[in-house]
């Protein structure tokens, strides 16, 4: 009896859940399926599949590098977060495995400091950062994007607790052997911590390629643009041509989706654990 | 030996000297900026104004109604986005794990979407004129709704599109927090005789409380800076109603290049975050 009606319980929020994921998808799949879509038929809504699929407006905004550089903005886009990643993994393993490991003076001071800078709301570093940008010469450069991110103290924080969890006699085996920290760290730590540095590289790449408001400000060209700051000027400058627009979002979204898909996993844990401060 | 100690700093040295320029200078820098008056395009020196800044903000309308659409956009979307989280991470952690995973991607995928994109699709959704939504409405024999173009309506229509678009954050915060409460509290309630309602309510929620603060707080601070949806999807309109702060903060910088004003309204935003997460903090440990 009570068996039965959990079993039922189970059923219903399977079914809720279900459809509840449906719904969620249904916005992309609206996207997907309308930029095929000829225009007269997205100003006159007469289903979600479209009667007459075209690839025009593919061919527009891919055929016309001067006024829509989309395989530029594209270019700089794997640029800058490859190159936030690379610098995030870089700085925050050494700087993580230092505050685990090696006994520094004061380094719990440092470390906490660290971690309260996790609070800190982004939006308040906004002009001063600009106006630091713009004494370094930085502005309209992709190293504006690129170094400034390698000062969040996520990364530092999120490896500092994997590195907690190695255990220390490997690395007191190394050092027996007459193994350096740096030795240490690099052929005994960095191996062993491949996944939580792949969670965490992803995770950068991913925040860094869906910024907004960073490139927003601190870029001024269009041939300088990322591709969601190059897909917001659609809006304005092709305000009516939505096949148009639609199918750079396409172009835009598909490469973040097929990272998420293939790394999941990763992804999906690193947000786990911003949450989990064990 | 006090060398050698010391010599373990290297391995932060990178990390500290971003750190130092990109978040603690910039923090400084900004508590400076907020006591003068600086036109970055105009040849005037920046002078300083003392709380003169503050003191323009806190007596000026714009300030006050761009902050009361960001409280606005807190009131409603904090507890819906938290609220539909928890609901959906209960009813995955119901699931096996295999269609779990599966689940857990649909409503995670809209986080993946950047902003732009996410906009201009919803605000297509919204179109009074050729929308999908409104030529659903229309299909049903309902009248049209002016999503966007009604001052009362406006926010709620930005709301609903968060909650597709941030709600998988949360979510996955959330099923992680259920998951790491030991089945056999769960179980010991249904052998209790224990209802799933029950068990959820009276065990699991309790369990579960610590985290479901983090993500409370962590959306506060998160939706007070709002500012990506709006500025997509309305820019602000109609009549202003769904300016953010952050977007007023923005405009005052980087269109009208106010920088120290700017920087001033930015640290009152920090002010009223620090403020309402220390009240949080408070009821939690009175609870």
């Amino acid at each position: 009896m009570n068996h039965g009606r959990r079993n039922i319980a189970r059923l219903l929020a399977e079914i809720g859940v279900a459809v509840g994921a449906a719904i969620f998808l249904l916005p992309l799949v609206f996207l997907a399926l309308t930029a095929f879509k000829p225009d007269r038929e997205i100003l006159h809504y007469t289903g979600i599949a479209p009667a007459h699929p075209t690839l025009a407006n593919f061919r527009e905004v891919l055929g016309n590098p001067e006024e829509i550089p989309i395989a530029r903005w594209f270019a700089n886009s794997v640029l800058i977060s490859s190159c936030v990643a690379l610098l995030v993994v870089t700085v925050d393993s050494l700087a993580a495995y230092g505050l685990a490991r090696l006994n520094l003076p004061g380094k719990r001071w440092v470390f906490g400091l660290i971690v309260a800078t996790l609070m800190v709301p982004g939006q308040i570093l906004l002009v001063p950062v600009y106006l630091i940008l713009n004494r370094l010469g930085w502005l309209d450069t992709p190293l504006a994007l690129i170094v400034p991110a390698g000062a969040g103290a996520f990364g530092v924080f999120l490896l500092h607790q994997f590195f907690l969890g190695i255990p220390r006699e490997l690395e007191e085996a190394a050092m027996l052997d007459g193994c350096s920290p740096l030795g240490i760290f690099w052929r005994v730590v960095l191996p062993l911590s491949k996944p939580a540095l792949a969670t965490l590289a992803i995770f950068t790449f991913v925040g860094s390629w869906n910024d907004f408001l960073g490139p927003l400000v601190f870029l001024d060209s269009v041939d300088k643009y990322t591709l969601p700051v190059g897909i917001a000027l659609f809006q304005t400058s092709y305000f009516a041509e939505y096949g148009l627009t639609l199918a750079a979002s396409v172009l835009c979204t598909a490469p973040v989706l097929i990272v998420f898909l293939i790394f999941q996993r990763h992804i999906i844990q690193g947000v786990a654990l911003t949450g989990l401060k064990d | 030996m006090t060398y050698r100690r010391w010599y373990g700093y290297l391995f932060l040295l990178p990390y500290l000297a971003l750190f130092g320029l990109f978040l603690i200078v910039p923090l400084v820098y900004g508590l400076g900026l907020s006591l003068f008056r600086w036109e970055i395009l105009s040849r005037v020196p920046p002078a300083f104004v003392g709380l003169g800044n503050f003191h323009e903000a806190l007596t000026s309308d714009n300030f006050w109604k761009a902050l009361w659409a960001s409280a606005r956009f807190v009131l409603m979307a904090t507890p819906l986005t938290v609220g539909l989280a928890l609901l959906i991470a209960v009813g995955l952690h119901s699931v096996g794990p295999k269609r779990q995973a599966l689940y857990r991607a649909a409503y995670f995928i809209p986080t993946m979407v950047t902003i732009s994109v996410a906009g201009i699709l919803w605000r297509w959704f919204f179109n009074s004129e050729f929308g999908v939504f409104n030529a659903l409405l229309n299909a049903l024999g309902l009248p049209k709704a002016p999503w966007l173009t009604d001052t009362g309506w406006a926010m709620p229509s930005i709301v609903i599109m968060t909650l597709w678009w941030t709600v998988g954050g949360p979510m996955v915060v959330l099923l992680a927090g259920l998951q790491n409460i030991a089945p056999h509290y769960l179980e010991a309630a249904s052998l209790d005789g224990a209802t799933p309602w029950q068990r959820y309510r009276y065990v699991a929620l309790p369990l579960l409380r610590p985290v479901l603060f983090f993500v409370i707080v962590m959306n506060v601070i998160g939706a007070f800076q709002v500012f990506g949806q709006t500025f997509m999807i309305t820019r602000g309109g109609p009549e202003l109603s769904t300016r953010s702060l952050v977007q007023y903060i923005y405009e005052t910088a980087f269109n009208n290049y106010r920088m120290g004003f700017a920087a001033s309204m930015s640290w009152l935003l920090f002010l009223v975050i620090v403020v309402i997460s220390g009240v949080q903090a408070r009821l939690m440990r009175e609870k």
